[in-house]
Formats: structure tokens, sequence, C-alpha cells
């Protein structure tokens, strides 16, 4: 312990004066911590500004593949010097577990310095490779065999398996000149891109010989239908050991062949359920919360997870009628590794609510398989609250309206009663042919009748004039008589006459319907020549009246006043007698 | 409910008693129609029996009708939707009923096909009651006598006018009294019957017991040609001929 203190003071003494900076250290390191069994890891051990004698580490049971490589190294920086002496050592592990990796030490100067342990935890191979596969294959052909091997060998119906073809070769020079994949019965496949084939760094060791690895091909199996689907093996040709001087030699294989167990989904499926299988979750949302009539709203409903994602359909829409909607859009964020297919679908609808009001979309449902629960879930999102305002063309202008359905009849019934007034009548008597229906036609026939009658009595009175005149003629006579009876009491001689020939001339032109200036003898003739005596009378009356316009307009009387005035009554009377 | 029962027998004691006045009738209608809406149809049916007794018109047939539809008894529907049918020839909600209780008898007779104007036609030809012609004929007469009237007051070329203008009027009153005739003739001497028992045979001769020619059923219209000691002649729509007893009918 003394000779430590002693050396560390003299160190630190020498630091101190001149290299401050040459501190001395010793590291353990690997790659990586963690890997698969059949990888290897590299340890390094590197001992810095210090010669000494590294000591060989304790790999706690991993196996030393290759090493240890020594090298060393020298750098000046600043008028610094500084050295690393590096040990390498490649490790690998048979068996999948944790291990330690025990401290390291190293002798420097008289003194051990010692690194930290390292744990690292070994898996049982990413590639999932199965021993059975392997020791099938080499079993086959030592030197060059594939193989298939699948992620999980139970799946259910419509849950992705990778598998994935990996080549194993012994052959230094080894060229692929032809391989045929096999055909693919009972699954959906898709190919999951692993850029150029290329062989991967590091061997591998598979039962105690080394090969190269090549992974061929990568894909995703998705089973369609359920039993026992079986993959046909690989088959590959390759030219091995072709060198300028060698034109090689042609060596041919194939792989193993692999089942796949497809298990039905169990029980019924849920309404609405289209075939999606794996770990899901499902949102519905739309761009905007408000927006106005006739305007487009942007909904969309996305489909998250690991699943066949390809294989989604679009859920069931459920709208209100007055909103309008198209066919989604498709937008889909699949990627596909050695994981499988994992990513988000989502299906964009554009919507159009043609009249304002407030809409309730939704809830949306999306059934899948679960298959970490093996059983059916059923998601649900929504429902979303949209606020439709009034559009600017007006609410109304709907341009397509919802499609419309013919009215269906349910059932018949008669029709109602009559409502309002019954307009009741008598039973069995009828208006025609009764007494009232006479009454009806016949009054007006009367009152025609009678009007016609009267109509008529008129019409033939005042057509008659002549008539009317020599009914009149006696009255009128007798009244003007009466003047002149008059003026022969008072003795006037000029009235009386003037009475008498107005009398007489008037009295025979009304009774024979003559104008005045026909009153000649005649003419007087004529007219009462029809009656017996007429000649008589008619030459009577002319000389009476000549005899009074004699006596009138002359000085002499022939005769007395008084015997031409009984005369002239007497005539009257007689024609009015005949 | 009681106070229906109430009413009921008063408006039929009303309707038996003594000639059931113009007013009765209207209050027992409102009873009848109210006890219809409310789904009483045995109610209805006879409150509105009861006015038909005295009255009569194409609403209270189809009532009548429409109460023994809902009560199940198709035939006498049938009988009083073709009752309504002669009073208001055309009407489109009897012809309806009458179409859908046809629906549920069981014979089928094919009408032999007949020229017709249609259905405004027939309404303007039978007017909404039997009596409407006649009004009109009694109208039309009075206005021709009103219009030969004041022709004749007029003189020259206004007295022409008026004149032809009454001519015209004198004819349509003439083919009014002619139309009015022939309705009332039509309704008076109407010849149809419905069979009212479920299942009738016609036979050829009117006597029981005689050669069977067809089987009728509940609903068939039938055309009554002759009576003769309870029996009677029928001719169907398709022109078949037989007898059958007078008691199977039921004129319309």
């Amino acid at each position: 312990m003394n000779r430590v203190a002693y050396l560390l003071t003299f160190l630190a003494a020498l630091c101190g004066t001149s290299l401050h900076a040459q501190e001395i250290a010793f590291e353990a390191k690997v790659d990586r911590t963690a890997f698969a069994v059949g990888e290897s890891i590299r340890l390094s051990l590197s001992l810095t500004n210090a010669q000494g004698n590294i000591g060989h580490p304790d790999v706690g049971g991993l196996t030393v593949v290759q090493g240890p490589f020594e090298s060393s190294s020298i750098n000046f920086i600043n008028g610094q010097r500084s050295s690393v002496i590096t040990r390498t050592y490649m490790l690998t592990a048979t068996a999948p577990g944790d291990y330690t990796i025990g401290a390291a030490t190293a002798r420097v100067a008289g003194g051990t310095i010692s690194t930290k342990p390292i744990k690292v935890h070994v898996d049982k191979g990413g590639g999932a490779t199965s021993d059975r596969s392997l020791n099938e294959g080499q079993k086959r052909d030592r030197d060059l065999f594939v193989t298939i091997d699948l992620s999980k060998e139970k799946v259910y119906v419509g849950e992705q398996v990778v598998a994935t073809y990996t080549l194993y070769s012994r052959y230094p020079n080894l060229e692929l000149s032809d391989y045929d994949l096999p055909a693919l019965n009972g699954f959906w496949a898709e190919e999951i891109d692993i850029g150029e084939t290329n062989w991967q760094e590091g061997l591998r060791t598979v039962n105690g010989l080394q090969y190269r690895v090549a992974v061929l091909k990568k894909q995703l199996l998705f089973p369609q239908r359920s039993g026992a689907l079986k993959i046909e093996p690989l088959r590959i040709s390759c030219i091995v050991n072709r060198s300028f001087f060698n034109r090689g030699s042609k060596v041919e294989t194939q792989s193993n062949t692999v089942t796949v167990q497809a298990l039905p989904l169990p029980g019924a499926a849920p309404q609405g359920f289209s075939g999606a299988v794996g770990d899901l979750r499902f949102e519905a949302r739309t761009d905007r919360q408000s927006v106005k009539a006739n305007e487009a709203i942007e909904l969309t409903l996305t489909v998250t997870g690991s699943a066949n994602l390809k294989l989604v359909e679009a859920p069931e829409l459920e709208l209100p009628p007055d909103v309008e909607h198209y066919d989604p859009k498709l937008i889909d964020r699949i990627s596909m590794t050695g994981a499988g297919m994992s990513g988000s679908r989502a299906f964009q609808y554009l919507l159009i609510p043609r009249h304002e009001g407030d809409f309730s979309f939704g809830p949306f449902t999306f059934s899948f398989f679960d298959v970490a629960q093996g059983a059916y879930r059923t998601l649900s999102s929504g429902p979303i609250q949209v606020k439709v305002e009034p559009g600017t063309g007006g609410g109304q202008a709907s341009i397509a309206r919802p499609s419309k359905t013919d009215v269906q009849v349910l059932d018949q019934d008669i029709r109602f009663l009559r409502t309002g007034d019954a307009q009741l009548r008598p039973k069995g008597r009828y208006l025609f042919g009764s007494l009232a229906y006479v009454l009806g036609i016949g009054t007006p026939a009367l009152g025609l009748l009678l009007f016609g009658m009267w109509r008529r009595r008129s019409a033939a009175r005042s057509a008659d004039v002549d008539g009317t005149r020599r009914r009149k003629a006696e009255r009128i006579a007798r009244k003007r008589m009466k003047e002149a009876h008059n003026a022969l009491e008072r003795n006037e001689r000029e009235p009386f006459y003037a009475a008498m020939t107005k009398a007489l001339q008037g009295y025979f032109a009304d009774r024979f319907a003559l104008g005045v200036a026909e009153m000649d003898e005649s003419t007087l003739l004529e007219r009462m020549a029809s009656s017996p005596g007429g000649e008589v009378l008619a030459k009577e009356a002319t000389a009476l009246i000549a005899a009074c316009e004699m006596a009138r307009f002359a000085p002499l009387e022939e005769r007395p006043r008084q015997q031409l005035y009984d005369q002239a009554v007497d005539l009257i009377q007689r024609i009015e007698r005949s | 409910m009681r106070s229906y029962l109430f009413l009921l027998t008063l408006a039929l004691s009303l309707g038996t008693a003594s000639a059931m006045d113009r007013a009765g009738a209207d209050v027992s209608m409102e009873l009848a129609r109210t006890a219809y809406t409310n789904g009483e149809h045995a109610t209805a049916l006879a409150l509105f029996d009861s006015v038909g007794q005295e009255w009569n018109s194409a609403a209270l047939q189809l009532a009548i009708g429409n109460c023994h539809f809902k009560l199940n008894d198709v035939p006498r529907a049938i009988l009083h939707y073709e009752r309504a049918l002669l009073l208001e020839p055309g009407a489109e909600d009897v012809k309806a009923n009458l179409e859908l209780a046809r629906q549920r008898t069981v014979d089928r007779v094919n009408e032999l096909p007949r020229f017709s104007l249609g259905s405004s036609w027939e309404r303007w030809i039978g007017g909404s009651d039997v009596d409407q012609w006649a009004r009109r004929s009694l109208w039309l007469w009075s206005l021709t006598v009103v219009l030969c009237v004041i022709a004749l007051l007029l003189r020259r070329t206004l007295r022409i006018a008026g004149l032809s203008l009454s001519g015209l009027s004198l004819a349509a009153t003439l083919v009014a009294v002619f139309l009015a005739a022939g309705r009332t003739a039509q309704v008076r001497d109407a010849a149809g019957a419905i069979v009212l028992q479920p299942r009738i045979e016609v036979t050829s001769e009117p006597r029981a017991g005689s050669t069977t020619l067809f089987m009728l059923h509940a609903g068939t219209k039938v055309e009554l040609r002759k009576t003769e000691a309870g029996w009677c002649e029928v001719a169907l729509a398709n022109g078949n001929l037989g007898w059958m007893p007078a008691s199977a009918l039921e004129r319309i």
C-alpha cells in the first residue's frame, strides 16, 4: 500500500511539473449491449497513456469467436503525447439470457487497474430463425441452404405473419442466379421493402459451422381462410467459386416447407365488422365545429394501429338526411416493416349541410378483431356537434335535395262521413210531378198568359183610332150642340152657327173617319152608302152643313135657328141609331 | 256514456214516436256523427237509421253504409253506398267506399262494358240530389217568362234579342224538365237490388227445387226484372238471368 501511495505521489509530481494531462485510464466497451443468439458483439479493452499487461477478461458464459486482436496508437496534440492500447474480442452467445462480462485488469507500472463489468442481454434471435429450420437446412446441404421463417405459426384469420427468406452460405464466392418464390395459396401477401440484398455483417454459427447470411426477402402474410395453410419451399440456384480462372459450378437448393395454422375468428362478428384484425384505435373528427349552410365540412374517420390496414373498409356513415355527403377520400399512412403492417388509414368525407341548425354527426363505430384479447371489439367516436349557420345564398338554396321515396300505403279504409249540411230531404217525395212543381210551372205560365191578354187588348185599342173617334163622335157632338143650344138661347147669331158647323163637321169627321178637308158630299156619300138609307142621310147632312155655313157668313137667315138645331139633333140621333 | 245513452233513447223515441221534423233530424245527425267519430258505430247506426226513416240524402246513406262497413256488415254497406250513389251519381267518396266494400265480397261479376262520359258528366247529369234538375227547370222556366215579358215591353231590335234569349231559356227549360223527369224516374223506379243472404241459389223457375243455375253471395248487385209471388227474376251485370226469393234481396 505504501508503494502505491509513493507511486501516486511520484506521478502527481511528474504531472504537476510537465505532463499534467497524461491521465491513465482503462476502459471496457461493447458495441451493443443487446444482441441475438448467433450474432456477435465486439468487446474492446482500451488502456490509455500507459504501457502495461492487459489480462484476459472473464466473458461470463459468452464464447470468444475471434480475437484477441491488439492494436496501439500514439497521438501528439499540441505537443502533448497520448497513447492508446486496445485489445478486441468478438463474442457470441449460444443461448439467450443475461450475461455479465467481468472486469478486466491491467498491470501498469507495478500497480493494477481494472474495468467495470458490462451487462449484456441476448435475445432469441432477431430473425426468429428457429433452430429446427436451420437444422433441417443444414442437413440438406452443409454449404448452402435457404430457410423460411415465420414470426408466428398460429394466427387468426386476417392476422399478419412476417415470413423471412434467408440464405446461408459457406462458399467464399457466391452468385445468386435465380430463385423461385413459392406460390401462396390462402394468403394475401404484401412485400416488405428491405432494400438491396446484401450479406449481413459478421458470420453466424450454426452447429459449430460459420455461415455468411443474407435475407433474400421479407413478406407480410395475411391468412384469408382458416385451416393449415402450407407455404411451398423456395428454390434457388447459385453459381459458386467463379473466378478469373474458374467458371464456377452451379448449385441448387430449396428451403423447408412451413405451415401456418390459421384459426377462425371466434364468435359472431358484430355489425359493421369488415375484416380488420390486429390492434387498432379509432377516431372521428371534423375540421370545423361551425359552418355555413351549403359550405363543405370535412369529416375524417381514422383507424390507427397495427393490423391488415389495407383491408380496412370505411365504417358505415349515418348522417342526417339533409346533409349531403360524397364518397370518402382514402388517405393511407401505412408502413410495412419486419414488425408488420402499421400506420393509419383515414376516410375523409366531404359533407355539405343544406340547412342551418344544430347537427349531430355520429356516433361513428368501428369494429375489429383484437388479436391480443382474442375477441371482437367495437370502438366508437363522437358524436360530433356541428353548428350550421344560415348560408349566404339563403338557407333554402338547396341544389340537390335528399332523394325522395314513395309514400307507402300501409292499409286501406273507407272515407269518413261527410261534414257539413247533410242536405236531408223528405224520403220518397220528389219535387218533379208534385203539386208544388205543377204550381211552379203553372204560375209563371198563367202570368204570361194574362200579360199577353192585357197586352193584346191595349194594343188593339191603341191601334184602332177610327173606332175611338167613332165611339167618341156622339159625345163630342152633343157637347158642341150644347154650346150651340146655349148660343141659341142667348140669341147670339155668330157663335150659334160656328158651334153648329163645328159640331156637325166634327161629328161626321169622327163618325166616318174623315179629315176635315175631305168633308164634301161625294166622300160622305161614299162612306154612308153601305148603311141602309145612308144616301138620304148623307144628302141631308151636307145640306144642313151648307145651310149653317151660309147662315153664318151670309146676311140673310133662310130658316129659323131653332129649326136648324132640331134638325141637326134629329139627324145625329138617326145616324147613331142606324 | 250514460248521457249518450240518454240522448240516444231520446232521439230514438223522437224518431219513432212521431214524425221527425227537420230540426230533430239535424240533432240526431250531429249525435250520430259524434258517436261515429268516437268509434261507437252501433250507436251511430241506430241514430242514422232513425233519421233515415223520414229523411234521405246521399250523405246520410253514405253514413249508414260506413256504419255497416265498420260493423263488418259489408253487404248492407254496399246497399247503402248504392243508394247514396243513386241519389248523387258520381260522388267520389261514395264510389271509393263502394270500391273498397266490393273488394270484400265473394262474387266477381264482370260488368258488360258501358258507355260512360266519365264522373264529372255523371255528376253534372245526376245533380247533388234527385230534385236538383226539377228545381233548375223551375228557375229556368221563371227566367223564360220574365225574359219574355221584358221582351214584349221593348221595341224593335231589343225585342228581337229579348225574345231570342227567352227562346234559348225555353230550350234550356225543356232540357231541364226532361232531365228532371229522367232522374226522378231513375230513382223512383230503381231496378237494382243487393243480395243480403250469405249464399243463395238462383234457379231457372220461381219455384223451390227447380234447376239451380248459379250461386250468388252476399253483396252482389243484381237487376230486378219481374216480381212474382215472393220471387224475383234477377239479371246479373254480365247478362245471366234467374229467379231467387225476394227475401234474399233488398232493393236499392
